[in-house]
């Protein structure tokens, strides 16, 4: 592990990331080993301590928009040495409802930790998941932080009931596991790290 | 002699035992008009304590005393594009409630010339327009509000967008504290009219908390934030005036530094928190203007969930003293049934 690059992450300090990612390259470090064994860590490491929250939203975001920065890097050369995404997910805020901080965060901790996400954005209708599916997602992460538009991750849940290689993962403000459950979805997690580690055991369940 | 409400309010804020808690009542626009009956019947049974002056809409805070801004276009709450006076651009894809930022105002905290506060919203004839509010405080028993609001943090999220403005604040504190000062410069010019008349409060809010935990490092909001809310409180108590304010989320972090700077009443989420340990910290030492719980409460159809509501609140804060007014919002999706049982279970706990 390059420690420096770690904290680099950590810390959110986007120049330094570039700085690092780049000598490491130079040096003919394998792009791989970059992410898996330093950039992966530090940003998972920044999620588990929002979840515990020792860590706070601003400090989030700006690690992640470090990694970001890294991975505009790595992205090119990862490709061309043949890397795969751990999975491809699809993110989005549910229909009528337009608050995004919290889809955000889990949208860039789980492109941090390695998934392919496709970000829907906010106000996203059924058609917009579905679209997502077809486009390769297997894992749809709806967010609402209205009790009026919660309600709305029951008609996703049940479009996507016939298709057994869907999953649906809910989450935001309001959403609790009872009502995850009342609704048959078939994941539940209270911040974005949770978010991520949902998805870890999805896709290793599959 | 029954107290009024003006004196009923005054007391439960000065711990000085009002023949009864004060009322209030908010209702969003898409609320008043799905159910005007049940509102009305809500009104004649529980007066609110409160008064806004007459003309003062929701957010725009128009009313006989402001000027309306040539950069306004379109209404909050309404579905569709909505500008501000500050020249911010809304989205919004529901009527009743507000939209949220379209394209920030500024892309970069560097471009701080562009953001002009709205000036010319404030009376033209500032001689006028306190006759006019004083004649309505005059007129009125009730406890009545200044009709303006000053934010500075949602105004800043309004400018940036609201991960820009997360961020700029750790990155570029400089620039962000320049950019503060010109929207706080503008609050103390409005703020300053309402304290030069006779109402009886002055508020001011931002949201600062997420569901279980302070939007910011606390450290970071009491350096920044904290002294320049301090500046409102103190304009508003050296005018003889109250001062409240409202936060969403989880702000348990930041009562404390509420009650330093003066804060007389918050209105916060409650329930997002531990109440046991609100009353271990601060009760009897700020008054909690509301709530219950909007998530899972007013929306439900057991109304019976309402009167326990009210009464965790009672357990941990109610004091006849004073302390508690007995306030909440009915949103979008609530249950309007829900208001009569809410004030009937206060009456039931006031007589107990
Ligand atoms: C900031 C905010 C806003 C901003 C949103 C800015 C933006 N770009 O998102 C603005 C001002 C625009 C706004 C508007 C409104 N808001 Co608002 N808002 C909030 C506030 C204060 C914080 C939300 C937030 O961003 N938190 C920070 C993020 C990081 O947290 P989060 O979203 O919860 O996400 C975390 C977890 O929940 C989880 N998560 C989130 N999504 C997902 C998804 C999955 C799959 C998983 C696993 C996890 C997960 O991970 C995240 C990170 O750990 C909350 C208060 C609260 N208690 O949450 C009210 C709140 C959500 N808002 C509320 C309301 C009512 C509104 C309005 C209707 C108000 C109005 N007057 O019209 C409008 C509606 C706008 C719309 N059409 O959608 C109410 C909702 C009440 C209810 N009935 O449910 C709340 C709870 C406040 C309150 N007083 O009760 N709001």
């Amino acid at each position: 592990m390059n420690q420096n690059l770690f904290t680099a992450v950590c810390k959110g300090d986007r120049n330094k990331v570039k700085e690092l990612v780049n000598s490491e390259l130079a040096g003919n470090t394998s792009p791989n080993v970059i992410l898996n064994e330093s950039m992966i860590p530090a940003i998972r490491n920044i999620g588990e301590r929002f979840s515990k929250h020792e860590v706070f939203v601003p400090e989030m975001l700006i690690a992640a928009r470090a990694m970001q920065a890294g991975l505009d890097i790595l992205s090119p050369v990862l490709a061309k040495a043949g890397h795969k995404a751990l999975g491809k997910v699809a993110v989005g805020t549910v229909k009528g409802d337009l608050h995004d901080i919290g889809k955000n965060l889990v949208s860039i901790m789980l492109k941090g930790a390695g998934y392919e996400v496709n970000d829907l954005g906010v106000n996203c209708p059924v058609e917009k998941y579905d679209a997502a599916v077809q486009n390769g997602a297997t894992v749809v992460l709806c967010s609402a932080l209205l009790t009026t538009t919660m309600t709305y991750m029951k008609d996703i849940v049940d479009h996507f009931k016939s298709n057994p290689n869907v999953k649906i993962i809910v989450g935001g403000a309001p959403v609790t596991k009872d009502y995850a459950n009342s609704i048959s979805a078939h994941g539940y997690g209270s911040d974005a790290y949770e978010a991520v580690q949902l998805v870890d055991s999805l896709f290793k369940s599959a | 002699m029954p107290q009024t409400s003006r004196e009923i309010v005054r007391r439960s804020l000065d711990f000085d035992t009002p023949e009864r808690m004060p009322r209030d009542l908010w209702v969003l626009p898409e609320m008043e008009r799905k159910h005007p009956g049940i509102l009305k019947k809500i009104r004649e049974a529980y007066p609110s304590d409160f008064a806004w002056l007459p003309g003062t809409s929701n957010f725009n805070w128009i009313s006989s005393v402001y000027n309306v801004s040539p950069r306004l276009k379109g209404n909050p709450y309404k579905a569709g594009e909505y500008i501000d006076e500050w020249g911010c651009v809304f989205d919004n894809v529901y009527d009743g409630i507000i939209g949220e930022i379209k394209k920030p105002l500024i892309e970069d905290i560097s471009d701080i010339n562009r953001v002009i506060p709205p000036y010319e919203i404030l009376p033209s004839d500032y001689a006028k327009a306190r006759d006019f509010v004083n004649s309505f405080c005059g007129n009125s028993d009730k406890f009545v509000f200044g009709s303006c609001c000053p934010r500075l943090w949602e105004r800043i999220q309004f400018i940036l967008g609201t991960e820009n403005a997360m961020m700029d604040i750790m990155l570029y504190e400089n620039e962000f504290r320049d950019l503060l000062r010109i929207i706080h410069d503008f609050n103390l010019k409005e703020l300053e009219f309402w304290a030069s008349t006779d109402v009886d409060v002055l508020m001011f809010m931002d949201d600062w908390g997420c569901q279980n935990q302070l939007l910011l490092r606390p450290e970071i909001w009491r350096n920044i934030f904290k002294p320049l809310y301090k500046e409102y409180c103190d304009l508003a108590h050296s005018n003889g005036k109250y001062i409240f304010m409202h936060s969403d989320g989880y702000i348990i972090d930041i009562y404390k530094d509420l009650i330093e700077i003066g804060v007389n009443a918050v209105n916060s989420q409650l329930f997002c928190m531990d109440m046991r340990q609100i009353a271990k910290e601060v009760k009897n030492k700020i008054t909690f203007w509301g709530e219950i719980d909007r998530q899972h409460v007013l929306v439900s159809n057991d109304l019976e969930k309402g009167r326990a509501a009210v009464r965790k609140v009672a357990e941990s804060l109610y004091n006849p003293k004073g302390g508690i007014i007995a306030q909440f919002e009915l949103g979008t999706g609530a249950n309007p049934d829900m208001a009569m049982v809410i004030y009937d279970e206060w009456e039931k706990i006031q007589k107990r």
